[in-house]
């Protein structure tokens, strides 16, 4: 797939979730073929697909297929997912169990535990989900920042508000870069971590930029919050993820070098 | 291939497995002594060595009696270098901004000259830059260069000039006119007459920085590094090597020391151990990227103030880090931790403080307008 051919996927995928979410949407990027993309060209379909449902705000049981694909098991079904706290839960594929998490439009409800699952490839996948997350809110902090006026200024004209913004695009920078380089598992569990961390930088300093407006159900910004604490809780939070690599560090006696020159 | 040359290609794979091969055979490893005197000895014994073998001169011109190769090739010296503790990184990485600016910006004959005597360790050198009165607003500097026939005359002052008691030359930034095209570039012989230094004392212990003094300093008028007024280009055409190759070598140089932390660490705080490794772990993945990208040909420019931040906060981290899991040792031990806790303090100062680098995001980068 070249340059032009990844955009207008891009777009057609951007369009797509614009138009539906949830269960309409599983149905529409089925329509366009996205079993046959994950499972022959995952590296491109996972990336773009996940930060786009972050981006666009929308939702689908995708990573079920993720965790599917990457088992060598048929995809369009679910299955137990770890969650933080030693909690399980299924991500189900209709929409009729929303309603009982932080994120209400999530169809996602605790189950008893599963067997194992492969993680690296379903973090991989949050972490994307998480930094699209993280941009939507840098997006929506940014323009209230240049639109709104307190003291006849701009408020991205003051340095405390332009230092958060700064933090936070410097958080999702750093995060995407361990995405791109998660080729393992230990990889695959930082990279989340980072995500994770990042999007809930975001959430942070984005809620603080919005000030009251941001607070109020009627502004999109509390969605992305929720998403955001919901899905890094999922296969692992940042805070769990990171303890478990300083236990690695510690049983393996030195720091392992993931990339390389 | 024999382990005693370096590799007749250039990929990066092989001159790394020839540089590794050959240092395995030749201990480079510096003595019990610890003083600056001491670093500075070590890191020309260093140069030399590695020059005289040649694996110095990969990813350096012909012109300056480098081998050509990719500039990754450096990076990957200096990080071998900084893993195997044979030079102190920061002193190390020196090369990578002064050695750039005078093929840039010296006359052919010149850098040809000199820029060698730098690489093989034979003269340490200094970059005059900041001022008393000019730090983050850099372009304010005001050390004047006057033209007096056929020469200039240079009076003013500098500070935190890295190495200027070491130094044998000086890349040095004058006023010649107002304004950001009113900087000029100088490379400045240090035993030209009217020259002080005066070695920096800092809350770290090693006099690594020193005042430098110009009073009625006579510079011949080839010395100047491109025309007048191009100092500030020179000096902004710095940061892609600050930011390429001297971060992989201190990047390099953190993941030593994180080592060294799992291994005489008692404390089994799993949650902040891993959260050092994953600030390591970003910034490296970041530098990566960095690298591959001016590999391929592009432009480095604001986008690299990420990942400055991503450095210095790691590099906090990391030392905060040192001393909550070795409670105690760098307060009541003489250990080589203390002074490293200590300078990690300047990590968010030097090379352009944590706020400025945020003002470079907030303006370039996420387009937010003026202040």
């Amino acid at each position: 797939m070249d340059a032009a051919e990844r955009d207008l996927l891009a777009e057609t995928l951007r369009k797509t979730m614009t138009a539906a979410t949830g269960q309409a949407l599983d149905a529409s990027l089925t329509d366009l073929g996205w079993a046959e993309l994950l499972a022959e060209q995952p590296d491109i379909a996972v990336p773009l697909t996940f930060r786009l449902l972050g981006e666009t705000g929308a939702h689908a049981p995708l990573l079920n297929d993720v965790l599917l694909n990457a088992a060598g098991r048929p995809v369009g079904g679910t299955l137990p997912l770890p969650y933080t706290g030693g909690t399980w839960v299924v991500w189900e594929r209709d929409d009729s169990a929303a309603g009982t998490t932080l994120d209400a439009e999530l169809p996602l409800h605790t189950v008893p535990a599963g067997p194992p699952v492969p993680l690296a490839a379903g973090r991989v996948a949050l972490g994307w989900w998480l930094v699209g997350t993280g941009r939507a809110m840098l997006a929506l902090a940014r323009q209230h920042a240049v639109d709104r006026v307190q003291f006849g200024r701009p408020l991205a004209s003051f340095q405390a508000v332009r230092h958060r913004l700064a933090e936070t695009f410097v958080a999702l920078d750093g995060a995407e870069v361990t995405l791109v380089a998660a080729t393992d598992e230990l990889g695959a569990l930082l990279a989340k971590a980072a995500a994770g961390q990042a999007a809930l930088t975001a959430a942070r300093h984005c809620q603080q930029v919005l000030g009251g407006v941001g607070f109020t159900a009627e502004h999109d910004l509390h969605r992305h919050v929720r998403r955001a604490m919901v899905l890094d809780g999922l296969l692992g939070s940042a805070r769990e993820l990171t303890r478990e690599a300083g236990a690695l560090l510690r049983a393996g006696g030195s720091a392992p070098r993931l990339v390389h020159l | 291939m024999s382990v005693t040359s370096p590799p007749g290609n250039m990929d990066v794979g092989g001159f790394r497995w020839g540089l590794r091969a050959w240092l395995d055979e030749h201990d480079l490893s510096p003595g019990p002594d610890h003083s600056l005197d001491a670093q500075v000895a070590q890191l020309a014994r260093v140069r030399r060595a590695l020059f005289d073998a040649d694996w110095m001169r990969y990813g350096w011109p012909a012109e300056v009696r480098g081998l050509g190769g990719p500039a990754v090739l450096r990076a990957v010296l200096g990080e071998e270098v900084a893993t195997r503790e044979l030079a102190e990184p920061g002193i190390y990485s020196m090369i990578e901004v002064l050695a750039p600016t005078m093929i840039s910006y010296a006359p052919p004959a010149l850098a040809a000259e000199m820029v060698p005597r730098l690489l093989s360790g034979r003269e340490q050198w200094c970059q005059g830059f900041s001022e008393p009165g000019s730090g983050s607003d850099l372009a304010s500097l005001t050390t004047r260069a006057v033209p007096r026939d056929g020469h200039w005359v240079i009076n003013g002052q500098k500070v935190w000039t890295s190495l200027a008691q070491f130094a044998a030359r000086c890349v040095l930034l004058t006023r010649t006119a107002p304004g950001h095209n009113g900087i000029t570039a100088f490379f400045v012989d240090m035993d030209t007459p009217g020259i002080t230094v005066r070695p920096l004392r800092t809350m770290h212990g090693v006099d690594e920085f020193a005042e430098v003094f110009f009073d009625d300093v006579v510079v011949p008028a080839d010395r100047m590094l491109g025309q007048p007024g191009d100092g500030w280009r020179l000096a902004m055409d710095l940061l892609p090597h600050e930011r390429s190759t001297c971060f992989w070598h201190r990047i390099a140089h953190l993941y030593t020391r994180l080592d060294r932390l799992v291994a005489e660490t008692s404390i089994p705080d799993d949650a902040e151990l891993g959260a050092a490794y994953l600030a390591l772990h970003t910034v490296r993945c970041r530098s990566h990227a960095t690298q591959r990208r001016l590999a391929e040909g592009e432009r480095l420019g604001a986008e690299t103030s990420v990942d400055k931040v991503l450095l210095a906060t790691a590099e906090q981290r990391l030392f905060e880090t040192v001393r909550d899991l070795l409670p105690g040792v760098l307060e009541l031990t003489d250990t080589p931790w203390r002074s490293e806790y200590l300078y990690a303090k300047a990590a968010t100062i030097y090379g352009g403080t944590a706020e400025i680098q945020r003002n470079i995001i907030a303006r370039r980068l996420l387009d937010l307008g003026r202040e």
